[in-house]
């Protein structure tokens, strides 16, 4: 496979992966904002923080303003972490190899470009129809899915696909758990109520009620998002993916692997299997996820060095 | 609705009308002209924006250079089928082989003996003079002798039904997808026509084209490494490019991909490098090889020529074939015509008059208006002017420019192209179309595809059919 098509691939599943996670995210927090619970709903903040590059005052200043930051957050072309510019790269990805994917694959991807792009967009969000609107844009985020999973044929380009997806699907469950505890005392027990944004955002809240009793939900919610391997959204699941498709990849090209993917992998994916919930709270919650994702980046760049690098 | 009804309004001034005969539907588009009457013109106006649907879905676009920044359009289409019979197919057929022949042996001739010139058929200082004589491929052997691979020539029908050569396209033809994708929409707007009227299929191309490109490969192995060049995806025909990958099923490259080691090209992979044997490229020759032409061009590959002269790469189509397509030397395609196959030209050119004679410019100059004036090495209806439509200041700075410089201008009489019925603004209308059928050149002989790309001036009374310039297009069908 041309390297150039396969960092397309691998980017256009990060790409769409990251916007599904955005818009998830979105939901939950404009829908939990209008209620009025014990905790202090700062997930405006922390949705700016992980998908805006505004300054820390233009932040302050769009907080308090749920249809702006809306707005910017889906459509803005000056924030290159928007739905919109992520949606433009997808499809610009998808452009440029179009003899990969299948034609089903391709045309969601030119239809949700599309639809972002529409010139009824703005109108959607203003209208009071935000809900809708974002609910729509995801569920063809989650068509894509199904589209790939059930047209595109398993081989190499699969394989970078999920790369991409699960690679990504794990730095964004890194960074909201990180978002949702820098700052706060752990120690001290928090009860649902204070989870329940980071599940509801990770597609999480009914596995929890249904898995985890106790009361411990400072405990639960951990070990539910970093080390429960039946949780899709966990870091644990994410890796456990993540080998699998990089093996059939370094086996499908130079299987003596000479950048040594599979050992820098496997130092950190031991991380976090040998891990439990005690040991990441005595290393510190903030301090174990930052050296995991600072050890995720490491491994994305040496991974494009090896296949992508073709310019 | 009676077909009387449905075409209330329907005029053709002054030109041949593909439909109507002395006010009678003629006999071959009777059946779909009744099927649209059937339907009535509100569910033909549904269809109509189905089918827009259809090519923005699909991502089936193209891209117009006007301001900088391109700008994503779909080619208009227009739904009703423009109808050829076989009998007027056969004679179009056996013109474009025949024409196609000479082209040919004279590009092998050009760049090898040059037997043309010598016996005195067509005159040096043209050809010397032709900014797509390319003296780097001098002397090159190309395989089975094979220039023009893949060829776009564009018909026109004269006042009485007369077919034109209006010119041979022997580059880098596009619009392919849209003959192939055109069908398709029509079969899902129209299933039981096609079944009923018997329309030879087209969709066979991609195939024929991939074995052609197969049968090229200077090495002698099962599973030769075919690409396809693009110059990438800003490119305005990049759809057909993706389109013909996938239909083919070979990668699609561009020149960033690939390298030259050893005089042998490889392309970049998750693996490291592979030979690849066969370049469909869609990229000018200019930009082919920075080392030969362009030094500045990013889109071809460094060293490509010399693997090219080597042999160790097939490059489809040729490189110099601008030569046989220059709109001055294309006065003298009826010459070679004759001086390489000694047969008469089944299909005629349009008379074309060379600015550089001194007679024959008065005579242009003079007629002004009704003639239409082209750029020799320019194409997409850009640079040329139309006699009839044209202001006395755009007539004088041509006037200015072809004294300049007379080699690069010719001059043709205004032909009214012929008409056939399109839907536009809820009613059915006359406009003026061409037709390109393509040609593929293969070891085993000429293969043309039934139909080709009819291209529609969608503006009223216009004649210039370019997508560039406001046109559109329509399946074409050839029938039993």
């Amino acid at each position: 496979m041309l390297s150039r098509s396969a960092d397309s691939l691998f980017w256009l599943n990060r790409y769409i992966e990251r916007s599904e996670g955005l818009l998830r995210f979105l939901h939950t927090t404009y829908v939990l904002s209008l209620d009025k619970g014990p905790y202090v709903n700062n997930s405006w903040k922390i949705l700016l923080d992980i998908f805006s590059t505004l300054s820390p005052e233009e932040k302050l200043a769009l907080e308090n303003n749920p249809d702006k930051v809306v707005e910017h957050i889906l459509l803005a072309l000056d924030n290159t972490n928007s739905l919109r510019m992520m949606l433009n790269r997808a499809r610009e990805n998808a452009r440029g190899m179009q003899d990969h994917i299948t034609k089903e694959v391709w045309e969601q991807v030119n239809f949700t470009y599309h639809k972002i792009n529409s010139k009824s967009m703005p109108a959607q969000l203003k209208s009071n129809n935000e809900i809708p609107a974002i609910e729509s844009l995801l569920k063809n985020c989650l068509l894509y899915t199904g589209i790939v999973d059930s047209t595109m044929p398993r081989g190499m380009s699969w394989d970078f696909m999920n790369l991409g997806k699960y690679i990504e699907r794990c730095m964004l469950t890194v960074d909201l758990l990180e978002k949702q505890v820098v700052g706060h005392d752990l120690s001290e027990e928090k009860d649902i109520l204070y989870w329940r944004g980071l599940l509801f955002s990770l597609s999480g809240y009914e596995f929890h009620l249904k898995n985890y009793r106790s009361n411990e939900a400072n405990y639960n919610a951990i070990h539910q998002v970093v080390l429960n391997v039946l949780f899709p959204h966990s870091v644990m699941y994410c890796l456990d993916r993540v080998r699998k498709y990089l093996d059939n990849v370094v086996n499908q090209n130079d299987p003596s692997d000479p950048a040594g993917l599979t050992r820098q992998f496997g130092r950190i994916c031991s991380a976090v299997e040998f891990a439990d919930v005690e040991m990441i709270r005595q290393v510190g919650v903030p301090v174990y996820l930052s050296q995991l994702r600072y050890n995720l980046h490491q491994f994305a760049w040496s991974l494009s060095q090896t296949y992508f690098s073709y310019s | 609705m009676k077909v009387e009804e449905l075409l209330s309004g329907y005029e053709h001034a002054y030109a041949w009308d593909e439909m109507l005969e002395k006010n009678t539907v003629r006999d071959h588009y009777r059946p779909v002209m009744q099927k649209l009457a059937d339907m009535g013109f509100e569910n033909i106006k549904q269809h109509h924006a189905q089918a827009s649907e259809l090519f923005m879905s699909q991502g089936i676009t193209f891209t117009v250079y006007s301001d900088d920044a391109g700008i994503e359009r779909i080619f208009p289409f227009d739904i009703i089928p423009r109808i050829i019979t076989s009998a007027e197919w056969a004679h179009v057929e056996a013109g474009i082989k025949q024409r196609l022949k000479a082209l040919n042996m004279f590009l092998k001739d050009i760049y090898h003996e040059q037997n043309i010139i010598k016996d005195r058929m067509i005159p040096a200082w043209l050809i010397a003079s032709c900014p797509h004589f390319t003296r780097e491929v001098y002397g090159i052997h190309v395989p089975y002798d094979l220039y023009v691979h893949i060829s776009g020539i564009d018909l026109i029908r004269g006042e009485d039904g007369t077919f034109f050569i209006l010119e041979d396209n022997l580059r880098t033809p596009s619009g392919v997808s849209y003959m192939l994708e055109n069908r398709e929409v029509t079969k899902r707007l129209f299933p039981g026509l096609i079944n009923s009227n018997h329309v030879r299929m087209v969709n066979n191309y991609p195939l024929l084209l991939h074995a052609n490109l197969l049968s090229l490969s200077p090495r002698n192995i099962r599973n030769p490494v075919v690409v396809i060049l693009t110059p990438g995806i800003f490119n305005s025909a990049y759809y057909e490019h993706t389109f013909l990958a996938r239909q083919m099923g070979i990668p699609l490259v561009e020149g960033r991909d690939l390298v030259v080691v050893n005089h042998k090209v490889f392309m970049k992979t998750t693996r490291g490098l592979e030979q690849v044997d066969v370049i469909y490229r869609r990229v000018d020759d200019e930009f082919l090889d920075p080392i030969t032409f362009q030094p500045d061009s990013i889109l071809g590959v460094a060293g490509l020529i010399g693997a090219y002269r080597k042999g160790n790469v097939a490059i489809v189509n040729a490189l110099g074939n601008g030569v046989a397509d220059d709109k001055a030397v294309y006065a003298y395609v009826p010459n070679m015509i004759r001086y390489y196959l000694n047969e008469e030209p089944i299909l005629p050119n349009v008379p074309t008059y060379s600015m550089s004679d001194k007679m024959q410019q008065e005579h242009v100059f003079k007629n002004m208006e009704k003639m239409v004036i082209k750029r020799t090495n320019q194409s997409g209806g850009y640079g040329m002017l139309m006699g009839n439509k044209a202001t006395e200041e755009e007539m004088e700075s041509f006037r200015k420019k072809i004294l300049e410089n007379p080699r690069e201008f010719i001059a043709q009489p205004i032909v009214k192209l012929s008409t056939v019925p399109c839907f536009l603004d809820g009613k059915i209308t006359s406009r003026h179309v061409d037709l390109r059928p393509y040609a593929l050149c293969g070891p085993g002989g000429i293969e043309i595809v039934p139909g080709g790309l009819t291209r529609v001036a969608l503006k009223e009374g216009s004649l210039v059919v370019n997508s560039s310039q406001g046109g559109g297009s329509k399946d074409t069908w050839i029938i039993d």
